[in-house]
């Protein structure tokens, strides 16, 4: 097929993609929590089209095309990281206390949690409720292709990287979702677990091992380990 | 919800009625009467897709008991399947290929796995049952592969073809009665537990929680309940698909095959027997229909390398659809278009008269 | 003079089908304290969403009418725009950001960005809220979830002060409250119409604590305003003394059995 057609196909998909959640989460008729995941899941299905069809979906090592180097570093302790790690964690952090401080002291943070709170509230006062819809997915997005910039220059490159993604439910939920400064114990904690059991277990298990960590965690403590009880009624 | 008819039931006994009315008798034994005949008009194709779809049929019925009527969202559903199917492979690995063994061995291991998740599931709802379910399915993914690869069968398990005494179960026609026949039955099963206390509690619970627990719903029962008969129903539809497909291999039974029996519930009309049908027919055909176009297409060079990713954006485009403009799913369009009829001249129903 | 609220022959369908309310026409001139008044289900709570907006929520449509603020139509206008330009509800439950402090529930609005050439909205600012509602200057760092039923009211009264209205559609304020409480609260919604010059759609079940400070009110019945007047009146008609106000013909309290026959003594048409 023609490259100009397959291109504007897997325009139109990305398009549906980024106006599909704006749009779906209000409409829909049943739960938000129901909402919330089916269109993350669309929006996953139509992405993962929109790349296979522009690109292949071998896998790929973009960082030798770009022409940059990923050296090992020595840390002090003897441990020893790769340049990229190095900076995941700095693009991490960073992120984490810019999101931090948007949600907490700006008023469109505030106005972002308000709206998460109670959408047709918040459109009383004033409040573009899909408007901030569309930029918290906005910035959820970011925050994900960030994640995946690092991981495939650290890591590979291949269309099934959404998997990764999974294991994100898992961080937010161990930590608490409703709670951000939850989400850096979750990391750890999930990151340990799957650490120690390629070690020690075999790489299969290490795949299973973050939905371990949620499943350990749910009938314990559904609400996460720095969530609040309240939490668990509202999604 | 069926506005402005004269139609009301008298008696208990006509609330409970499977069938109601002498329309929808005449409408059915016509379907029925359909169904047996197709054979000697159909093709072999044809017949194959009408027992897939009778098959989805299966697992999206225990689905829509699960999610549409109780409105406990699971993404495990394929979890489910793959439990069914490896019963049936362990079965047939221990030299116990009946299915008249393997079948109710299915629903009873899938009971069991609905009693294992529906009791934690007690203290989660919504994000949080989605994700749990969904953690599920990874775990029960890997303990099959790690079966998978325990019996030195990288690949798979075959299955032989189902045998009864002497009569073996092949070939597209006689597929297609069994499954066809299989289907009816789930959905008249369906339909039952929907009319009956345990899917009237389910409903109740689905609509507000704590009202159906004030009057005197055991919430937890019937919640978990839910889970049992979901769970076991969905495991006979994946012993049944581990026999069509004379195969079994974990890859069969990704987080892809999860989302589309949710997709066939959301585009059939979560809640609803008939949705749950239509829904599976939809996804069922889906692809074929993507095949047919490409084809009648001539379109040049390579597109069948791209044929997978259409099919995969298609589906994915339709379920975006189907969210934003019709949150109801197909039976939304059908409630439509009977509302339609019923109020004609009208367009909609009037105001009670102030009296 | 132009009113600053005015719906005409407003009618609405839910779910594609069933009608909610049909012809129904009212006024809220500038300055006012309108009630519109109505027991369960006559279709109070249905006017208001379409008036701000919100019926594709409830899968609710207009399927005729209009509804005029200030002159323009603004008929399906979705309800954030609506509440910047000055049209501004206090709902009847789910009034404050629960998840937010006292101080956070304040500042997550917009306030009104269209300014009026002619009548310019006068800002109000945060110590003028706490000027009319002092109770809520001691939780600032509250989390308003844990607020009683009279401390969110006043919250949801302030919020939606801040966004600068010029029309204040207020939904069952005495819902749930007690009988000293909603008087205060009823005194201040007269006291900030005088003094902020605000226009009032009052929509309430207590007739009794309406018209005790409105100047006009509408009845509404079965989806439709059945009769209306000044509130003078209102309080002299019979059946609004006997079935809103609990008041009989004869003098002295009236028994169960005499009020459960009153749906069939009603006399409106």
């Amino acid at each position: 097929m023609a490259r100009p057609a397959l291109m504007l196909l897997a325009a139109l998909l990305g398009v549906t993609a980024t106006v599909t959640p704006a749009l779906a989460q209000y409409r829909i008729g049943m739960s938000a929590a129901i909402a919330a995941v089916l269109v993350t899941i669309t929006l996953g299905i139509l992405l993962r089209a929109a790349i296979v069809l522009v690109y292949t979906d071998r896998i790929r090592h973009p960082l030798p095309l770009l022409g940059l180097a990923n050296p090992p570093r020595r840390l002090p302790g003897g441990a020893v990281v790769s340049t990229f790690d190095l900076l995941t964690v700095a693009v991490a952090a960073t992120l984490f206390v810019g999101l931090f401080a948007f949600l907490r002291l700006s008023p469109l943070g505030i106005q972002m949690r308000a709206a998460g709170e109670k959408p047709l509230l918040a459109a009383q006062r004033g409040i573009n409720f899909q408007l901030l819809f569309a930029l918290s997915w906005a910035l959820a997005g970011f925050a994900g292709a960030l994640a995946g910039i690092l991981y495939a220059n650290n890591v590979r490159l291949d269309p099934s990287l959404g998997v990764l993604g999974l294991k994100a439910f898992a961080v937010a939920l161990v930590g608490g979702l409703d709670s951000l400064g939850g989400v850096i114990p979750g990391a750890l904690i999930v990151a340990a677990v799957e650490v120690l059991s390629v070690r020690y277990g075999d790489p299969l298990l290490a795949d299973v091992s973050p939905f371990l960590c949620l499943l350990a965690m749910l009938p314990v403590r559904p609400w996460g380990l720095f969530g609040t009880r309240e939490e668990l009624e509202r999604v | 919800m069926a506005f402005g008819g004269g139609y009301f039931k008298t008696t208990y006994a006509g609330d409970l009625a499977l069938i109601d009315t002498r329309l929808r008798r005449a409408a059915l034994g016509l379907l029925v009467f359909a169904l047996i005949v197709l054979p000697r008009f159909a093709s072999p194709f044809m017949l194959d897709l009408v027992a897939q779809t009778a098959l989805a049929a299966v697992g999206a019925l225990a689905l829509n008991l699960l999610t549409g009527l109780a409105g406990q969202v699971s993404l495990g559903h394929a979890g489910f399947i793959a439990a069914g199917a490896f019963t049936t492979a362990v079965l047939v690995e221990h030299r116990l290929p009946s299915p008249l063994l393997a079948l109710p061995a299915a629903a009873l291991v899938g009971a069991g796995l609905g009693v294992i998740v529906g009791i934690p599931a007690l203290r989660l709802k919504g994000l949080y049952l989605a994700l749990g379910t969904l953690a599920l399915h990874h775990v029960v993914l890997y303990a099959c592969g790690e079966f998978q690869s325990h019996w030195g069968a990288n690949t798979g398990v075959s299955i032989p073809p189902p045998r009864f005494g002497a009569w073996v179960l092949k070939g597209t026609i006689a597929w297609y009665y069994a499954l066809t026949a299989i289907g009816g039955l789930v959905l008249v099963l369906s339909v039952n537990l929907q009319r009956s206390r345990a899917g009237r509690a389910w409903m109740a619970i689905r609509d507000r929680e704590i009202a159906a627990e004030s009057v005197g719903i055991d919430v937890a029962r019937y919640k978990v309940l839910a889970f049992v008969w979901s769970s076991a129903l969905t495991s006979v539809a994946g012993a049944l698909f581990a026999y069509q497909r004379a195969f079994v291999s974990v890859e069969a039974f990704g987080f892809f095959l999860a989302i589309e029996y949710i997709a066939m519930v959301i585009i059939g009309g979560l809640g609803s027997a008939l949705g749950a049908v239509l829904g599976a027919a939809f996804v069922t055909l889906l692809p074929y229909g993507i095949d047919a176009g490409v084809a009648a297409l001539r379109v040049p060079g390579g597109a069948e390398y791209y044929l997978f990713p259409l099919k995969f954006g298609a589906f994915g485009l339709l379920m975006a659809a189907f969210l934003v403009f019709e949150p109801q799913g197909l039976v939304g369009i059908w409630r439509r278009a009977r509302n339609w009829v019923v109020l004609w001249p009208l367009r909609y129903r009037p105001l009670r008269p102030a009296s | 003079m132009i009113p600053d609220l005015e719906l005409e022959n407003l009618e609405v369908v839910y779910h594609h089908v069933a009608t909610a309310i049909q012809g129904v026409s009212l006024r809220v001139p500038p300055g006012a304290i309108v009630a519109l008044l109505g027991t369960n289900g006559a279709g109070k709570t249905t006017t208001l969403r379409a008036i701000s907006g919100f019926l594709g929520a409830d899968d609710a449509q207009i399927v005729g009418g209009r509804v005029l603020f200030q002159g323009a139509t603004v008929t399906g206008r979705p309800p954030h725009e609506l509440a910047r330009r000055g049209l501004v509800l206090v709902p009847e439950r789910d009034k404050v950001f629960e998840t937010l402090t006292v101080q956070e529930n304040l500042r997550a609005l917009v306030p009104g960005a269209r300014v009026d050439h002619d009548a310019p909205r006068p800002p109000v600012t945060l110590e003028q809220v706490f000027h009319y509602f002092p109770a809520l200057a001691g939780r600032r760092r509250q989390l308003a979830g844990y607020l009683s039923g009279g401390e969110r009211q006043m919250l949801a009264l302030a919020t939606a002060l801040l966004c600068r209205p010029r029309v204040l559609l207020v939904d069952e304020l005495s819902l749930g409250l007690a009988p000293r409480v909603i008087e205060s609260l009823m005194a201040l919604v007269a006291r900030l119409r005088d003094e902020l010059g605000l226009a009032v759609l009052l929509v309430e079940q207590n007739a009794g604590a309406a018209l005790a400070v409105a100047s006009y009110g509408y009845v509404m019945e079965h989806g439709r305003i059945v009769y209306d007047g000044t509130v003078e009146r209102l309080l002299a008609h019979e059946d609004v003394r006997e079935f809103y106000l609990g008041m009989g013909r004869r003098a002295g309290r009236r028994s169960y059995t005499e009020v459960k026959q009153y749906q069939r003594r009603r006399r409106w048409f």
